[in-house]
């Protein structure tokens, strides 16, 4: 704590001092930007390279991101999911027919004027073709018409919902792109029938839109399911949530367990756990790369003024002066890089893709976004890199003896 | 030979230029070379010759679904196969659920003689064997698996199901060794167990390895296997084992492309800042290369000393980039290893190093081109008179 107290401060203050050189000491700043100018292709080259570098950075950034938006944004904190103990996720969970009669009427789940808000729900994963040719697992989820009015996020786009026991599915809007075939009108073929694609959905970029949705007893009836996966609950606040899981993990006929629903969606992310880990340690390597380049630049630049320096300080201008100007050069030098990177990455914004969760075992879209924070973020870490990049040959140029300086060139 | 103390000289003309921009290069180097490795390994999955006769038969609906356990004695009588083994993914962990290996219940008959190659037998005795077979409740678990666990021949092993609604106490019979490291990170037990102990899979199994005498009948087999079942309530989906292993790496994503994209990016990057080095490295002696060549050295001769000296910064930093990315490979096997099977087996590759030099050396001479010729195109008189 201490140890790095001592090592925040000095750079805090140093940032402030330099904030600060930024108003009092313009006449060396403005020398020191129009410099840059002078070497087009050198300063040029250096802010490409940061700038892909910053691209990288952000295009990783929101790979991550794009991941935990999948999945975080799918929950509710007064709802759960009722599963079997051990299962983790619906998929590997099983709930018989006469223990969720038992559930589906339990006194601690919110009522309405329909009845009691939940829905039973089966998921499976079936194999699909993609555009490209290969096949992928995808999502399967019977749900009754409560179980779409519980998932406020999602909304219909096109045509209408699925009728129960007419094989009708709901595919996501996003899914259309990377599968063939998922045109409404047209037929999806599952556990030996036809389906009827009647609607396309959007889920605000939640996990359903990986998911195939109809009604859940006819796709027990296809896929020859006994039991369902999973049951999904609306209670009355989030603070009953503790109550209905004791009471349903404690009643013998049950011994089921219940998951908050954004606890458990907050446990799929660690699914892009590995992609994230990666994206920093490439980022984080590249950037001692940049920052080494970055440093280059600034010698040979301090090198090639070495008289001017000279004249500078015999007109007058101080040590500090100097310092500040230089760094802020290099600054700049990298902010340039920065906001080219980060627009640069703007070009990524909106690609769809998808990965698979191992935990289910199941495709996930989900799309590159470019939010303005991610690009300050990239931003930000050109300003790092023009620090750390500029310091040494910044105190090199203040440092240089006055004599040897008006000697040189 | 001669000209490398002229070419060393000039790249420790500025000491501190040369080792940023090696340093530069090395991390450069080195991060292309992990992620380039990714993807070899990835392929390798895909490309297993010890799988070359073996098929995959499993549900068309994919791997969740079940087919019924006497679709084996149909697979034995084809005259292409040799054993056939039930295997089911039973996905149980080990006190911790992050304490991720694969487990299988699997058919003991027949599991050895499947997958010969990655028990590698020869380590085996027949008392092991045994023990195993005739134990109801036992497992063998791979060497590696053992060590991270501490576990011992003899040990009881409790497993938590997940998909499974049964928690098997298994004892260890055995501890095999296995060529390839991601081979060793299983567990596999008796199929009774599960068979017995969960009622919805009586008669049931997720998946059949089947091995061939040859892999020319392969082709053939798929076909035949799929036909016979179409159309029936469980159809079968069979593949060659690398298919069914591709279905897994594609899980992944498109991983494939954000590490081209991610290496076009970094060599585009090396390109400009060595370039840019190189160019400010020879600007700065335009006098002396005019000397140079007043003094009777052929513009080409001048050309070719500045290319090879661009070439060895770039070979030494590509060198050390690769050297350090072998160091690493360790650290990549025991964290994304024990993230995801497939990169338990994950190395550096000769392969991998060697186009990772010819990039480098490329590197070097495009960057180093450009300014070089420049410096030898202009006339001996006005670099004589330029002031360095």
């Amino acid at each position: 704590m201490i140890l790095g107290l001592l090592i925040v401060l000095p750079v805090v203050a140093y940032l402030a001092w330099l904030v600060w050189a930024l108003v009092a000491y313009p006449i060396p700043l403005g020398y020191n930007l129009r410099s840059l100018w002078q070497r087009k292709v050198s300063s040029l080259s250096t802010a490409a390279a940061i700038a892909l570098v910053v691209g990288i950075f952000v295009v990783v950034l929101s790979l991550a991101q794009g991941l935990s938006i999948a999945f975080v944004s799918s929950g509710r904190a007064d709802q759960a999911l009722v599963l079997r103990p051990n299962a983790r996720f619906e998929l590997n969970s099983s709930i018989e027919r006469d223990r969720m009669r038992i559930l589906k009427v339990h006194p601690l789940i919110k009522r309405d004027a329909e009845g009691f808000m939940a829905s039973a729900e089966v998921v499976v994963v079936k194999l699909f073709p993609m555009a490209d040719g290969t096949d992928t697992n995808v999502t399967v989820r019977g749900l009754e018409r409560r179980g779409i009015g519980l998932r406020p996020q999602v909304r219909l786009v096109q045509g209408r919902w699925f009728r129960p026991g007419l094989s009708e599915v709901v595919v996501p809007r996003k899914m259309q792109g990377r599968f063939p075939g998922m045109d409404l009108g047209r037929h999806l073929r599952m556990g030996g029938r036809d389906w009827l694609i009647v609607g396309t959905f959007d889920a605000g970029g939640a996990s359903y839109e990986s998911e195939v949705w109809s009604d859940v007893n006819d796709i027990m009836q296809a896929f020859r399911r006994e039991s369902y996966s999973a049951l999904l609950v609306r209670l009355e606040s989030p603070e009953r949530l503790e109550g209905f899981a004791k009471a349903v993990e404690e009643d013998k006929r049950l011994k089921l367990e219940v998951v908050q629903e954004t606890a458990y969606f907050k446990e799929l992310t660690k699914a892009g756990d590995p992609i994230k880990v990666l994206g920093n340690l490439i980022t984080l390597i590249l950037t001692g790369a940049a920052i080494f380049a970055a440093m280059n630049t600034m010698y040979a630049a301090v090198a090639g003024r070495t008289k001017e320096i000279g004249t500078l300080r015999a007109l007058g201008f101080r040590q500090r002066e100097i310092l500040a100007s230089f760094q802020w050069e290099s600054i700049f030098l990298c902010l340039t890089g920065g906001l080219l990177g980060s627009g640069l990455a703007l070009f990524a914004n909106g690609i769809q893709t998808g990965t698979t969760s191992f935990d289910t075992f199941a495709d996930v879209s989900f799309a590159f976004t470019i939010t303005p924070g991610l690009m300050a973020q990239g931003v930000a870490f050109s300003l790092v890199m023009g620090l750390l990049g500029g310091f040494l040959p910044a105190w090199r140029a203040s440092r240089i003896p006055l004599t040897e300086a008006m000697k040189g060139g | 030979m001669r000209w490398l103390a002229l070419i060393w000289k000039s790249l420790m003309r500025s000491k501190r230029r040369t080792i940023l921009i090696a340093g530069s290069l090395v991390l450069s180097v080195f991060t292309v070379a992990v992620l380039q490795s990714l993807l070899t390994t990835l392929n390798a999955v895909t490309n297993n010759p010890n799988s070359s006769n073996r098929l995959v038969v499993r549900h068309k609906s994919g791997l969740t679904q079940m087919l019924p356990r006497s679709y084996e004695a149909y697979l034995r009588q084809q005259t292409e196969v040799e054993t056939v083994c039930a295997l089911q993914w039973f996905g149980g962990y080990y006190q911790d659920p992050r304490n991720f290996f694969a487990n299988f219940a699997s058919d003991e008959t027949t599991l050895f003689q499947t997958f010969r190659e990655e028990f590698g037998l020869a380590g085996i005795t027949e008392a092991q064997m045994k023990d195993y077979l005739r134990d109801g409740a036992g497992c063998i678990v791979g060497e590696s698996l053992a060590k991270k666990n501490g576990w011992k021949v003899g040990d009881v092993v409790p497993l938590t199901g997940t998909i499974f609604p049964i928690n098997p106490r298994l004892t260890i019979r055995m501890i095999f060794k296995s060529p390839k490291p991601s081979d060793e990170n299983v567990l596999h037990f008796h199929y009774k167990v599960l068979e017995e102990g969960v009622p919805r899979m009586k008669g049931l199994v997720g998946s059949f390895w089947v091995r061939t005498h040859r892999p020319e009948d392969i082709p053939r087999l798929i076909e035949r296997v799929d036909r016979h079942y179409a159309n029936s309530a469980y159809e079968t989906l069979t593949e060659t084992e690398n298919a069914f292993n591709l279905s897994f790496v594609k899980m992944l994503g498109n991983i494939g492309a954000i590490i081209q994209g991610i290496t076009a990016a970094v060599v585009v990057a090396i390109l400009i800042v060595t370039g840019n080095t190189m160019a400010t490295a020879i600007r700065e002696r335009t006098t002396e290369i005019a000397v140079c060549r007043a003094m009777g050295f052929s513009s080409t001769r001048v050309l070719a000393l500045l290319l090879m000296e661009g070439v060895l910064l770039v070979g030494v930093g590509g060198l050390l980039g690769v050297l350090l990315a072998n160091l690493a490979a360790g650290g990549v096997r025991s964290s994304l290893g024990a993230a995801m099977p497939f990169f338990a087996d994950f190395a550096i590759l000769p392969d991998t190093v060697i186009s990772c030099m010819a990039g480098a050396l490329a590197i070097g001479l495009l960057a180093t081109f450009i300014p070089a010729y420049a410096a030898t195109r202009r006339p001996i008189t006005e670099g004589l008179k330029a002031v360095g």
